[in-house]
């Protein structure tokens, strides 16, 4: 029942990863996506499994990650003699 | 008597009738955040949740909305389930009076009983997670009391950190956090970063009730949450050394995860529906790794729904919002009288106060604003006059429609900080605040032409205990 070969329902990137397996046997499977991190059961309702049925309001282009602010900013390194 | 573990506390929900089990099969989602989203839409009454037949899990035990009622937040604390809000934040007050308490320290912790590490060292083999909004970018862990200490003074226990903040979860042994700049664990984050250094973290879930309140309270940052927990428990809290880390946990946590926050790495995370009532977008945050998790047998997980307020969240940080506020104006205007930032954490703040002279009610406003909590939050002050109580909305609104002028009662004052979270501020994290001056005029401030003002009738509070009680003996 893998659906490793669907496209990430957020940000249609190809390259899904497997991360768990329902404890009782092929009921449901946890995947992620390898660009942008999404994470969902295979259960749960089309709006958040299927790439043609999610909301546009929640899609996720790679502009967007790589424009994606930094919470909170890395500070500057303090040198020994500070 | 204080609870001095999760389950304690469920059973005593149980006996109150504040814990709804849910004995149908559910899925994991929609339905467990569904249910949890739809609680509190029962009133101030309304139960916690608690699920153990879910598709798909063989053993899953999740319980929320367990701070979600004001009769919820009043068993937290040991008070009848019956006590009204205000009560509750007055009765919060007189026991900070006796913070701080010092923790106890106790053998044996409940979370010892087994362990993972390393590699094994599984989320998804400890939790039931579960998804909550449809916007959200994975699974969240979002009521764990997150322990961490200021690299810079270890040993200093005022400095150390309790707080809830979101965390997601990245993989099987990677974790993202959100370390808001305004809070504790941003200012360790900060010194171990500047000096190249990994902060160590243990994440503590399923605590006793009190444990959540403190972790979710605005404290100081040398003020220590564990002697607050003592001070609202009337008992110290019990803890225990976490064993990878020595981080300080409570004893009877149903789980213990640690790890690092890996510095100077930052990896995309979310959205995640917050506290707003909105969504934060997708940011790059830090990175946590997960190097051992401890846990009792047969864990519940606990967990909270968050969403368009009131949800479980709006419960949670009620009362702990307001007491601080209160404490820190108290010092330097003891003439304030009650404080009101029940509101999205204080995002707008009701001050009620004397006036000792003219302008005073907008100084007070402006102290809110500089108090450690305002920093980050109050976008809006409303000030009213001491006869107000700010917990009554139809009172406070009565005073902004009879005591407020634009003319000289709005005080706006631009490029102030704020949560980045905030959505109303056109650059995240700086917006304009204002001060709404909603109290009598007093001299040598002449405006308005407010002559006499009706007051209760001397014989009313007599008259009201008569009715209460011939209302309630029909």
């Amino acid at each position: 029942m893998s659906d490793t070969n669907a496209l990430c329902p957020r940000c249609a990137h190809e390259a899904i990863e497997h991360i768990f397996d329902s404890p009782v046997p092929g009921v449901w499977e946890v995947l992620q996506c390898g660009r942008c991190l999404y994470m969902w059961r295979t259960s749960e309702p089309a709006r958040r499994t299927r790439r043609d049925a999610y909301p546009a309001e929640f899609m996720v282009t790679p502009e967007d990650i790589g424009t994606a602010p930094e919470v909170p900013a890395v500070p500057p390194l303090r040198t020994s003699a500070a | 008597m204080p609870y001095d573990d999760f389950r304690g506390f469920l059973q005593a929900l149980r006996q109150e009738g504040q814990l709804l089990h849910i004995t149908d099969e559910v899925m994991p989602e929609p339905d467990i955040a569904a249910a949890a989203n739809a609680a509190p839409r029962l009133g101030d009454h309304a139960p916690a949740l608690y699920f153990d037949n879910v598709k798909g899990f063989t053993d899953a035990r999740i319980a929320l909305n367990v701070h979600g009622s004001w009769a919820n937040h009043a068993l937290a604390l040991g008070l009848p389930k019956e006590t009204g809000t205000k009560e509750q934040v007055e009765e919060f007050i007189r026991r900070w009076d006796t913070f701080p308490v010092a923790p106890e320290w106790r053998e044996n912790p409940l979370w010892a009983e087994n362990t993972l590490e390393g590699e094994d060292a599984d989320i998804f083999r400890v939790l039931p997670l579960i998804r909550l909004n449809d916007g959200d970018g994975g699974f969240y862990l979002d009521k764990a009391a997150v322990v961490s200490k200021d690299p810079a003074d270890p040993g200093n226990s005022g400095k150390q950190n309790v707080g809830i903040y979101r965390i997601e979860v990245k993989g099987r042994r990677t974790l993202a956090i959100q370390p808001v700049p305004m809070h504790d664990i941003a200012q360790h984050l900060h010194t171990a970063e500047e000096r190249g250094e990994d902060l160590p973290v243990a994440i503590t879930l399923g605590n006793e009730p009190v444990i959540s309140i403190v972790a979710s309270t605005p404290m100081e940052y040398e003020q220590n949450e564990y002697e607050l927990a003592g001070a609202l428990r009337g008992a110290p809290a019990p803890l225990a050394r976490a064993p990878l880390t020595g981080l300080p946990v409570p004893w009877g946590s149903e789980v213990v995860i640690e790890g690092v926050i890996e510095g100077r790495k930052r990896e995309i995370e979310g959205p995640f529906g917050e506290f707003t009532g909105h969504y934060s977008g997708g940011r790059n945050m830090p990175v946590i790794r997960v190097d051992r998790i401890s846990y009792r047998t047969d864990p519940v997980f606990e967990h909270l729904y968050l969403g368009m307020p009131w949800t479980e969240v709006d419960y949670l940080i009620a009362a702990n919002t307001c007491v601080p506020l209160y404490k820190q104006l108290r010092r330097d205007f003891p003439e304030v009288q009650a404080v009101n930032a029940m509101y999205t954490h204080g995002l707008v703040v009701i001050v009620s106060t004397k006036k000792r002279y003219g302008g005073f009610a907008k100084a007070v406003g402006m102290r809110v604003l500089t108090t450690p909590h305002g920093l980050g939050y109050a976008a809006t002050v409303i000030v009213v006059d001491e006869d107000v109580d700010p917990f009554n909305l139809p009172q406070v609104m009565w005073a902004l429609s009879t005591k407020m002028n634009p003319a000289g009662d709005l005080v706006q004052i631009p490029n102030l900080p704020v949560l980045e979270l905030a959505p109303q501020a056109v650059t995240p994290g700086i917006t304009d605040k204002l001060i709404i001056d909603a109290t009598t005029p007093v001299a040598p401030d002449s405006r308005g032409n407010y002559g006499t003002q009706v007051r209760d009738l001397p014989e009313a509070g007599e008259w009201l205990a008569r009715l209460r009680k011939l209302a309630g003996t029909r």
